[in-house]
């Protein structure tokens, strides 16, 4: 049976304060007349509700998952709570089979989770050898490609690319894939939208390709880099590091992470939660991601505004950023987080270009005043004022959270400007993501 | 020009064009980067990679034109639930119910998410000076923040000038601003906004006596009456019938005892062998008096009698006071809904659903929507309309949990919707009383 879960953590996972209230008081053995709990860490349970017929509730700890009969659409509901905290509280007997329903339920659950990882463990070293070294050669096949094909541009002009319509990278991002080269390609893909990106597109174009270019350079030469760059390259370039070998290769980070903001996007029917944290001990960033196919639930567990102590394994890179909760011992409460000057933030940002030139989404945390003009920005208390990203618009909820008075600000740096997620009030209550 | 704007335009005329300009910035780079190539383009995307790269890395902050500082809001701040709907309902679920959710959150002082105000500004600016009532509501519940945001933006500004009523708005300001400043005045000094109607309406023209009208509709006074009594042979067809619906909304009033006298002969109960039931004698047709009341001609031919008959005897009992038949049949209004009235029954729920609303009866509303809800589910299109509007204007405790029972899956649409409806309002004024600062 998975370690028992304390009463915060549980409360953690409330979509809402009305949720854990509701929760809290349908704890109790009277409103439960079935309950049951298995070894792989599965929990089941009836509840008496409303309705004539007891909700059928069910909670996989592993995900944690949840299902539930009744139709709220608070998500996890209250049902899923209680049963959640009468398990903290010991409360619910272990063993025994769970009823025809939560069976089925189960089953489907572990029959993905069977899907999501990879079992083609390697039987034979020699083929996987083999296997490794035909990818390489046909990367590198790719790259040369990709490489003619960039001075091809620069050599007939970017002015035909505004007029060529998304095929030029479309086609071009395809023959990556075949290259097995997934990073390339859609870095080539997002490439189509930049001729359509409003004054100084030809400006950002050129940089994109030149950033391409650079990782054809580098990666045509690995012996000349440092091995973490030699990683980072490898990670753009599409080459993925299995999570054991993540959690295998580096000893994890036990902080208080404070986590910090939250951004969702949407490609090829997988949305991926990019989720920002902060340690409070050792003052690092990182960025936990997440993947669900469009319309299934994303891992919840890690809740904007809270701080988690926990041990994170980041993944090899010049700039680790991305990490992996390698344990996860509590959930503690918290305020605002301290946030950084203007001068700080782009400080931080040049010395991470220094290790990583890619590197384009940069974890920010500020004490700032939005303002209008002259461009929609945030100022610090010295007066420095960063630009807000010109994709959000006015900003009107972000001005609208600060009165003209400071705020902390969590979001992602890009070379367009602040793309804010979170926004701590004055009361110190973590606002978002809400369209700021 | 600057060294990358140089690497930009040479990129873009292409490099079988043009030659490729250096790379090199006074002070920061000394020279062109080495290239292990010699094609021009691949000099190019080296170069510009390097520059890339060192603009990103020395980007230097800007600078900012602070904003005033906005009045702090003493207010305490709302639960975080009743933020959430309010951004739901702002988002587009039961757009229809703002006003009330605003109305119950300014009586209970509480301060609404900040960061929603400038959906609620926008929201109610789009409703436009056409829901005036709207605006004030907004203006005050989004208090001084909503205020500064007005400030900042001249979009917002119609919303939150409604909130500052001035004598200058009644004799200068635009159409709006002058019913805002009416409507507030009557709020704080009725007598004082009866006096200024009844100084205004002889020079006014049809489109401030209509508002006079609509402002009196908003809470009717007796006190109006003679004002309103008047207006039943205003000149301006839909101001005689605005007038006649208030005075009918106004139990007292002379038009409501016209109407009595006019409905106690048209539904009589009768207590027989067979049980207690409720026998009408629909009006024969409608005479000048009946009109001057506000009931509506029935259609030119075309229309059957029976139909005429009917019609007339729901535009009756509409306007009649609920206390007519409570005091004429001697039985409380949960009794009086459930009596047999055999095919009169959809005409009789139609009436007496308006008349509640009209009236503000509270005790009538939930009868008939417990009797619609659990007995007898209505099947006309206006039954069904009376039904939504009992839904959005009766007790919202009637939406508390165990009040109804949950409507089975084989209920009809229109019974589910408005069983969800209840429910939202339930839920959307217990947040509200939830409140506890910064949960």
């Amino acid at each position: 049976m998975a370690e028992r879960w304390n009463r915060a953590r549980v409360l953690s996972l409330a979509p809402d304060t009305s949720s854990q209230q509701a929760a809290q008081s349908l704890a109790t053995g009277r409103s439960w007349p079935l309950t049951g709990a298995a070894e792989r860490g599965a929990l089941w349970g009836e509840c008496l509700g409303s309705a004539t017929t007891p909700y059928r509730t069910a909670v996989d700890l592993s995900g944690p998952a949840y299902q539930c009969s009744c139709p709220s659409r608070k998500f996890p509901c209250k049902h899923a709570l209680a049963l959640l905290l009468l398990w903290s509280d010991d409360s619910i007997a272990a063993g025994g089979d769970p009823p025809e329903w939560a069976e089925k339920w189960f089953a489907t659950r572990s029959a993905r989770a069977g899907d999501a990882e990879d079992p083609k463990t390697p039987a034979d070293p020699a083929a996987a050898l083999h296997r490794a070294e035909q990818r390489e050669a046909r990367v590198a096949a790719g790259l040369d490609e990709l490489d003619r094909w960039l001075c091809d541009q620069v050599r007939q002009g970017l002015a035909t690319s505004q007029r060529s319509g998304y095929r030029l990278w479309d086609d071009i991002a395809s023959r990556m894939v075949d290259a097995q080269a997934p990073g390339l390609a859609e870095r080539l893909r997002a490439l189509a939208a930049v001729p359509h990106s409003g004054p100084g597109w030809e400006g950002r174009l050129l940089e994109e390709y030149a950033l391409l270019r650079l990782l054809v350079t580098a990666y045509s030469d690995p012996g000349k880099l440092p091995s973490a760059l030699r990683d980072t390259v490898r990670s753009r370039i599409g080459f993925t590091v299995r999570q054991a070998e993540v959690l295998a290769s580096a000893a994890p980070v036990r902080d208080h992470w404070h986590v910090l903001a939250r951004r969702e996007l949407d490609q090829d029917r997988i949305r991926t939660r990019r989720t920002w944290l902060r340690g409070r001990r050792t003052g690092r960033f990182a960025l936990v991601l997440s993947f669900a196919a469009i319309g299934q639930s994303l891992d919840g567990s890690l809740t904007v505004g809270t701080v988690v102590d926990a041990d994170l394994a980041f993944y090899p890179a010049a700039v680790p950023l991305r990490a992996l909760v390698a344990a996860r011992h509590d959930t503690l409460p918290a305020g605002a987080p301290p946030g950084l000057t203007t001068a700080g933030l782009l400080a931080g940002y040049a010395r991470a270009l220094g290790l990583d030139p890619w590197l384009e989404s940069w974890p920010a945390l500020l004490e700032g005043t939005p303002a209008r003009t002259p461009l929609p920005c945030l100022f610090d208390a010295a007066g420095a004022a960063v630009p807000l990203h010109p994709g959000l618009g006015d900003c009107w909820p972000l001005l609208a959270l600060s009165g003209g008075r400071p705020l902390t600000v969590a979001g992602e740096w890009t070379p367009r400007g602040l793309w804010p997620l979170t926004a701590w009030d004055h009361d110190g209550m973590a606002v978002g993501p809400v369209p700021l | 020009m600057s060294a990358w704007q140089d690497l930009v335009t040479a990129s873009l005329i292409g490099t079988e064009r043009t030659e490729v300009p250096p790379a090199a910035v006074p002070g920061v780079l000394t020279s062109d980067p080495a290239s292990a190539t010699q094609d021009p383009a691949a000099v190019l995307l080296d170069r510009a990679a390097l520059l890339t790269a060192a603009r990103r890395a020395g980007r230097r902050p800007g600078q900012a034109d602070p904003l005033p500082l906005a009045e702090p809001d003493p207010r305490p701040a709302m639960s975080q639930a009743a933020g959430r709907r309010l951004a739901r309902m702002l988002g587009g679920q039961y757009p229809e119910l703002l006003a009330e959710w605003l109305t119950a959150a300014i009586a209970r002082g509480l301060r609404p998410p900040p960061e929603l105000l400038p959906a609620l500004l926008d929201r109610t600016r789009r409703a436009g000076p056409a829901d005036s009532s709207l605006l004030r509501l907004a203006a005050e519940a989004g208090g001084p923040r909503a205020r500064w945001l007005a400030g900042l933006n001249p979009d917002w500004e119609l919303v939150t000038a409604q909130h500052l009523p001035a004598e200058d708005a009644w004799r200068l300001g635009r159409a709006a601003q002058r019913r805002g400043y009416l409507a507030s005045l009557r709020v704080r000094d009725p007598a004082a906004a009866s006096e200024l109607i009844a100084g205004s309406w002889e020079s006014a023209g049809p489109d401030d006596r209509s508002m006079f009208v609509r402002v009196m509709a908003d809470g009717p006074r007796l006190a109006d009456e003679p004002l309103l009594e008047a207006a039943l042979d205003d000149e301006t067809a839909w101001i005689r019938k605005m007038a006649a619906d208030v005075l009918a909304a106004l139990p007292g009033s002379a038009l409501a005892r016209r109407m009595t006298a006019r409905a106690v002969r048209c539904l009589r109960i009768e207590r027989g062998p067979r049980g207690t039931r409720l026998v009408v004698f629909p009006p024969a047709k409608s005479d000048a008096l009946m009109r001057r009341d506000g009931i509506a001609t029935g259609p030119v031919g075309g229309s059957s009698q029976p139909a005429d008959q009917a019609r007339l005897m729901l535009e009756v009992v509409a306007r009649t006071p609920l206390l007519t038949w409570t005091d004429d049949f001697g039985l409380g209004p949960a009794q009086i809904v459930t009596l047999w009235s055999g095919d009169w029954a959809p005409v009789l729920f139609t009436a007496w659903s308006r008349a509640a609303i009209a009236q503000r009866d509270q005790d009538w509303m939930s009868a008939l929507l417990h009797r619609a809800l659990t007995a007898r589910p209505p099947g006309l299109a206006a039954e069904i309309e009376a039904l939504r509007q009992l839904a959005r204007r009766a007790d919202p405790r009637l939406g508390g949990p165990a009040v109804l029972p949950d409507p089975g899956p084989d209920a009809p649409p229109v019974i589910r919707e408005a069983t969800r409806l209840l429910r939202f309002r339930y839920e959307m004024l217990k947040e509200l009383d939830d409140h506890d600062g910064g949960d």
